[in-house]
């Protein structure tokens, strides 16, 4: 069993009267890929805003390996469904972005960000500023600019959510190599369960009002996936399973 | 091409129609003369029209440089301050409230029959736009940028440098290009208050005075082209220093970092 990377204790989050998030405990295993489900407005973005560091919970614990992180910040690397390249740097610029926003670029930042471009197919576009690229390569770089950080943990919102159906499939079969090459821990909103199911080891369902994981479904699906993990009994079953949840089944 | 062969052509035509007028309406040529007259009065006495075409050029120059940084500096504190923000905009709004013309005089009286007059009449008139828009562009930066910037722990300075002043760049060219127009009056307005020495606008009233009408409207196309040229500065430099709007490859530099 792999170690605990993640650890929430009993994490709430309220806005004035409006409990955003219930008292939520959780653990994530290094090397885990964690999907969460859930309708708009469940608290996906507030959990993760939480664990980012954007928001500091107002009881319990974030742990992130033996450190407390409750509200600090600069220890997940965190993408969202924008992009955020800014239009003024080309694609090079861009994955280095997070050393230019912390320290100084240094030659070892490029050479990094020109080896992973060339690497996953964007060696050509180096020098293009981003408004010359298509949603998908924009992504790319968007998560590109997430991997260089080096942060153990990655927080991606809906990452493909604005992409077309065909592309969001090739991002997410890309996002699987990328991950299992990268040896990294995932941590993925999504309100598709199609693609929940196709990237996760794991899926925690959340409903809203207050929101609140209330099932946290194991992914026995084989490795690597395809196009055919799609039609497998156990997706099917699994697919089913978490439908009957987000509409307010019990679990 | 076409980006200059129309412009260059919409201004013959408004040359024709000034031509065609008075032609065609017998206007005396001691109320206006022809577009060539009075470009004729220009090019003729340009020995003694061009050391007074420096001084407006010099006074515009000096003027536009002390209001844009005054702008720029301006819309930062009072972007990144907000008491200040709504304490100093009503001061602002009222300065450009007062007819300029009106602020002329007591600046002399200040100042004498200084250079200083102009510039800070120039000044006067460029920063305002140039705040507006700093401050409006600083305002309207996207917060999930600046989020990005705060879960990897970037300080406010790297995230001022490298997200806001990056992405307030095109409002506030459009603060200076509004500036780059104003600009010239601003300093005519100045040599017309500042009554002494020489100026072009004492020029144009000495030709008045003279019943010169060509040399009165070669001064003013003079005048005229001194704005367009700046404005036309200030658009060479935005598209200089922002590359990304037009292009779609970053160009290579000999001094582009390598390595």
């Amino acid at each position: 069993m792999a170690e605990t990377l993640l650890a929430l204790q009993k994490v709430t989050k309220r806005f004035d009267e409006v409990t955003a998030l219930a008292p939520t405990s959780l653990e994530v295993a290094e090397g885990s890929f964690v999907a969460i489900v859930g309708p708009s407005g469940c608290g996906k973005s507030t959990l993760f805003n939480v664990i980012a560091g954007l928001l500091e919970p107002d009881e319990g614990e974030v742990r992130l390996g033996d450190r407390v992180v409750n509200g600090a910040t600069g220890h997940v690397g965190y993408m969202l469904q924008k992009d955020l390249l800014v239009p003024w740097r080309t694609v090079e610029d861009n994955i280095t972005m997070v050393a230019r926003l912390t320290r100084r670029v240094r030659r070892e930042d490029r050479e990094e960000a020109r080896r992973i471009a060339t690497q996953y197919g964007l060696g050509d576009y180096l020098r293009h500023y981003p408004s010359a690229l298509s949603g998908g390569m924009r992504q790319r770089v968007a998560f590109m600019r997430t991997l260089v950080t080096h942060q153990d943990l990655l927080l991606l919102d809906e990452p493909f959510g604005a992409l077309d159906a065909q592309t969001r499939l090739e991002m997410q079969q890309w996002l699987l190599q990328v991950w299992r090459e990268s040896g990294r821990t995932v941590l993925f909103i999504t309100h598709d369960v199609d693609e929940s199911l196709f990237l996760s080891d794991r899926v925690l369902v959340m409903s809203p009002r207050p929101g609140r994981v209330v099932a946290d479904i194991a992914n026995p699906l084989d490795r690597p996936r395809t196009m055919e993990t799609l039609l497998d009994a156990r997706f099917v079953e699994l697919k089913g399973r978490i439908m009957h949840l987000l509409h307010g089944g019990a679990p | 091409m076409r980006n200059v062969l129309i412009p260059i052509v919409s201004l013959v035509v408004v040359g024709l129609l000034w031509q065609a007028i008075v032609v065609l309406f017998h206007v005396a040529p001691y109320v206006a003369p022809r577009p060539l007259q009075a470009i004729q009065a220009v090019t003729q006495n340009w020995s003694s029209l061009w050391p007074l075409t420096l001084g407006t050029i010099r006074e515009t120059i000096y003027g536009f440089f002390t209001g844009a940084g005054l702008g720029v500096g301006l819309g930062v504190i009072m972007a990144k301050v907000p008491v200040l923000q709504r304490s100093v905009y009503p001061v602002l709004v009222t300065s450009q409230a007062v007819p300029i013309i009106a602020l002329a005089s007591p600046l002399v009286l200040i100042f004498g029959f200084s250079v200083v007059v102009m510039v800070i009449i120039v000044a006067w008139i460029v920063f305002f736009p140039v705040t507006v828009n700093v401050v409006d562009g600083l305002s309207h930066v996207d917060q999930d940028f600046l989020n990005l910037a705060r879960v990897y722990g970037a300080s406010r300075w790297r995230t001022f440098v490298h997200i806001e002043v990056p992405a307030t760049a095109s409002p506030l060219f459009s603060g200076l290009k509004i500036g780059a127009t104003y600009a010239v009056t601003g300093a005519v307005i100045g040599e017309l208050a500042a009554s002494s020495g020489t100026s072009l606008a004492l020029y144009q009233e000495h030709a008045n005075t003279n019943l010169n009408a060509a040399g009165v409207y070669g001064t003013t196309l003079l005048m005229t082209v001194i704005g367009i040229s700046w404005f036309l500065l200030v658009v060479l430099a935005e598209v200089a220093l922002t590359p990304w709007q037009r292009r779609s490859v970053a160009r290579r530099y000999p001094w582009s970092r390598r390595g």
